[in-house]
């Protein structure tokens, strides 16, 4: 590593610069779509993967055909008996459509007086007055994307919902959901537990369905096999299952977008080759120059490869800072669509800065090999000239 | 199709070596087209096109290097990651282990690397010594390499095409515990020997490379490669999980314990590789090799300063030395 090589080659690329800028331009263009989808599909991967944390261990559903119905209250007795079992909460919620608008919210009724198996259910009603909440027969929780859309249309604090049988249910705001997982709980509106059944006509003595909680991890297949066996036609959903959903989902979007991506990738690396074949055949010359003055095979190939290294470098840093500022900054207009699916507008999702190594690595990885891999013999082919016949 | 081929990591190592490949076939052309045409006597405008040629096998063959070197801890970061998707394995032991193929590639990935590093080595001779000398054992060396990495582009795709999600896998606790109280040490060392053969293996090297007793130095090195691995990850392992029944040579390479196994496995097989290397070019090429040997002892140096360093750390917290629990199989 002798610094006068260096400071030669600083130099030249930079007496140069007008021949390397549309590939860098290029290449950042491509680096930049490559790290914002990633970027992207990383840091919602870990929202869901930390939402999914304060969620119940398990959710046991009764099945007819292919879809899911009431349960009876009763089968939380049964529950309860089972030792490893901790936490039982029969849970009513449902979808309550706004027909006009065309949008939705996720209806959750709640006993506020009963243990909670979701965690951050617990935590909130925890820091909560239920006193000042009682007071009022209507009150709601609701979630950040329902408190934006009340806003929006001017409903203040008051909405109303109707029931399947026509009744009109006034309810008023109390307070809007904390914002950390927004993914989850944007559209939800949490109210007691007899005013959900209401709104969404459930029986009084049934529920939607039940969480659970299991403690210790070793019983969770002991535990899906003791509840499945309660009754025939019970589905038991245990949460590392929904885990597995989510990072398939993730891995699919992920690996159709790479493999469009790589229609690119052999295009680019097409245009590199011929525009590496035209771009040092100007500059035969040059290297005939330096031959000429004693410059060996290995010297010219290692200023031209650096010269490559260089514009690999540079466009990767750039393209880089710019997705993060891209998704991190100004949260990735258009591009999260792609993920989310635009049709619940209201799910308006903040993205957590996630950026490890590997994953800098990966777009590395994708960006360079390919890059190289194509310029790799027009680069040699320049350096090889012989001195006599380029400068003739 | 195994929809763990989608995976974003995964196809972006498939896709990266699919392309080393694909290049490195190219220079495997123009290398067979050299071993038939080469005449380093004739004064042909052949020769000399075929001169100029060599050095294309050259920059392709520094670049696929360079690449491996990358590749490969992404390979064990990858098998990282799907261990969170894969029931029961909590880190890449489990994964590696699922099929025939994984322990398998993970040598031969080894031993594509040790070899390119020789090929390295040989080229930078051959061409210093300006009559090429050993052009032909590089072009056979090289040949012989690119047969391995078509077999291991295979098993990198067999191997993961293979991973079934669905199925349970083995956590590294069965893989390498010390369950019924078998002792799992080579040669029917125990702990307390194998820590002192450890010490003194690396003395000798460093006493034989300073000394330039190459053959000792190479029994030292052959010595060092299953002593300094199950001095690992029966002892020194534990001193880094803080745990005196935790055996494995995988778990050290994630988060929980900020990536030490990387530095930790680096140094060690760059140690060995570097030291072979350097043999070599001194017993077969006749070559003064003091900077590869250099770089060796650096190399062994962090890889034992690692180790000591976890023991006497946990010694310097607690005031005790870790002493293993005899565990009853429960299950």
């Amino acid at each position: 590593m002798n610094s006068p090589f260096f400071r030669f080659l600083l130099l030249s690329f930079y007496s140069e610069k007008a021949k390397q800028i549309t590939v860098i331009i290029f290449s950042i263009i491509i680096i930049f779509i490559l790290s914002s989808v990633l970027f992207l599909s990383t840091s919602m991967h870990y929202s869901i993967t930390e939402a999914l944390k304060y969620q119940p261990d398990f959710i046991v559903q009764k099945m007819a055909g292919d879809r899911r119905v009431n349960i009876s209250e009763r089968v939380t007795d049964e529950l309860i008996e089972i030792p490893s079992i901790a936490k039982v909460t029969p849970r009513v919620y449902g979808r309550y459509f706004l027909k006009p608008l065309g949008k939705s919210f996720l209806v959750v009724g709640v006993d506020f007086f009963d243990v909670q198996s979701h965690r951050g259910l617990e935590k909130i009603i925890d820091n909560m007055d239920l006193n000042k909440f009682f007071k009022r027969r209507d009150n709601m929780l609701v979630g950040e994307g329902v408190d934006r859309f009340m806003r929006e249309h001017h409903y203040d604090n008051n909405m109303t919902f109707f029931t399947p049988k026509g009744k009109a249910i006034t309810l008023h705001k109390f307070a809007t959901l904390p914002k950390n997982s927004e993914l989850v709980s944007s559209d939800m509106v949490i109210v007691p537990i007899d005013l959900a059944k209401k709104i969404l006509g459930i029986k009084r003595r049934e529920v939607s369905d039940f969480a659970f909680n299991v403690p210790n991890i070793l019983e969770w297949e002991i535990v899906t096999i003791k509840v499945s066996a309660l009754d025939y036609d019970l589905r038991v959903i245990n949460k590392k299952e929904s885990y597995k959903a989510y990072a398939e989902f993730f891995d699919f979007k992920g690996g159709f977008f790479l493999s469009i991506f790589l229609i690119v990738l052999i295009s680019f690396s097409l245009i590199l080759y011929q525009r590496y074949s035209q771009l040092y055949s100007t500059e035969r010359r040059n290297i005939g120059v330096l031959r000429a003055l004693g410059w060996s095979i290995k010297d010219t190939l290692k200023l031209k490869f650096f010269e490559a290294l260089l514009v690999v470098f540079i466009s990767y840093t750039i393209g880089v800072s710019l997705a993060y500022i891209f998704v991190y900054i100004f949260h990735a207009p258009i591009l999260k669509n792609i993920f989310l699916g635009s049709s619940n507008i209201m799910v308006e999702p903040t993205f957590v800065p996630v950026i490890d190594i590997f994953l800098l690595s990966s777009i590395f990885l994708l960006y360079a090999i390919p890059f190289i891999a194509s310029v790799i013999i027009p680069v040699w082919r320049i350096s090889t000239t012989n001195p006599k016949e380029a400068m003739r | 199709m195994n929809s763990l081929l989608l995976n974003t990591d995964i196809a972006i190592f498939l896709l990266g070596e699919f392309i080393l490949w694909v290049v490195l076939l190219i220079a495997f052309g123009v290398n067979l087209y050299l071993l038939k045409k080469w005449d380093f006597h004739s004064y042909t405008n052949l020769q000399y096109r075929i001169e100029k040629l060599a050095y294309l096998i050259m920059v392709i063959i520094i670049f696929s290097f360079l690449m491996k070197f990358i590749l490969l801890p992404y390979f064990v970061f990858t098998m990282d990651k799907i261990s969170d998707i894969v029931p029961g394995a909590m880190c890449s032991a489990g994964v590696i282990s699922f099929n025939a193929y994984g322990m398998k590639l993970f040598f031969i990935k080894m031993a594509i690397l040790l070899l390119l590093m020789i090929w390295l080595m040989i080229n930078h001779y051959d061409i210093e010594a300006k009559v090429y000398p050993w052009f032909r054992a590089k072009s056979w060396l090289f040949v012989f390499i690119f047969i391995l990495i078509t077999i291991e582009l295979y098993w990198d795709y067999a191997f993961f095409a293979d991973i079934d999600i669905h199925k349970v896998l083995n956590c590294c606790s069965t893989l390498y515990g010390l369950l019924e109280g078998v002792n799992p040490l080579p040669f029917g060392l125990d702990k307390r020997e194998i820590i002192i053969l450890f010490y003194m293996i690396y003395a000798m090297i460093i006493s034989s490379t300073f000394g330039k007793q190459n053959y000792i130095l190479l029994i030292g090195l052959i010595l060092f490669i299953p002593i300094g691995y199950y001095s690992v990850l029966y002892f020194f392992g534990t001193y880094i999980y803080e745990m005196p029944n935790h055996n494995c040579p995988f778990c050290m390479l994630q988060k929980d314990y900020y990536y030490i196994g990387y530095p930790l496995w680096g140094s060690f097989f760059g140690g060995v590789f570097l030291g072979i290397t350097a043999i070599l070019a001194e017993e077969r090429l006749k070559k003064d090799s003091k900077r590869l040997k250099y770089l060796m002892v650096l190399s062994f140096t962090i890889f034992v300063t690692i180790c000591t360093f976890f023991v006497l750390h946990y010694y310097y917290k607690n005031g005790v030395f870790l002493e293993p629990v005899k565990v009853e199989m429960v299950m």
